[in-house]
């Protein structure tokens, strides 16, 4: 892993994409990205919320019969 | 359960109704084909099963339907997988969850993104997302 030591409005390069420090507090640390519009830039954690999201979807055990008659009540 | 009938037509040439999921779904990866289908009596939900893999079957909806203008940008990077450009159909699909509280919501931050034409789907995180994961689509009863 590379690891640079960055101060605040300092930034790093990866390709075409630039990430700056745009403040550093106690808690945490707050980035800029700027990236073209075929990179996806995402928190890491919305891929676990995904993928925990489609395992509770996955084999409900529902009445999607009911559920259909409930949904086109509405 | 009704019998439900694929909602995708096999392209000519082909003879399976499969939509191939390169990446298969987060949390499935090992699942690369899925076939959907759809009943009258199981409208407006559709259901999207694993026909490789471990089993895995899914409700989804039409997310257009629930939150009516709903619109999410795709990236290059996405038209690229599903082998679209800006101007193919594309089908849009969101998971259905029942929560443990009886809620029902629906995930419309991660769209199941299918190319018709290609019958290639992805499901999507666009970056302008700011639809929840879990919307509201029924209280619990």
């Amino acid at each position: 892993m590379l690891v640079f030591t960055r101060r605040r409005n300092q930034a790093i390069r990866i390709g075409d994409v630039e990430v700056r420090v745009l403040r550093v507090g106690r808690d945490g640390v707050r980035l800029g990205i700027v990236a073209p519009p075929d990179v996806a830039v995402h928190r890491e954690e919305i891929y676990d919320e995904i993928r925990a999201a489609n395992r509770s979807a996955a084999g409900q055990s529902l009445n999607p019969e009911d559920l259909a008659t409930r949904l086109r009540r509405q | 359960m009704t019998l439900a009938a694929p909602v995708l037509p096999a392209p000519a040439g082909r003879n399976l109704d499969a939509v191939s999921f390169p990446d298969g779904i987060p949390g499935f990866e090992a699942c690369r084909r899925f076939v959907v289908l759809a009943s009258d009596a199981l409208a407006p939900l559709q259901r999207i099963d694993s026909i490789d893999g471990p089993a895995a079957s899914f409700f989804c909806i039409n997310p257009s339907s629930v939150l009516p203008g709903y619109s999410c940008r795709l990236s290059t990077a996405d038209l690229q997988r599903l082998d679209a450009t800006e101007q193919t159909p594309l089908v849009w699909l969101a998971l259905v969850t029942v929560e443990a509280t009886g809620t029902v919501s629906v995930n419309l931050r991660a769209p199941i993104v299918i190319n018709p034409e290609r019958m290639i789907g992805r499901q999507v995180v666009p970056n302008d997302g700011t639809y929840p994961i879990r919307h509201l689509l029924l209280r619990a009863e």
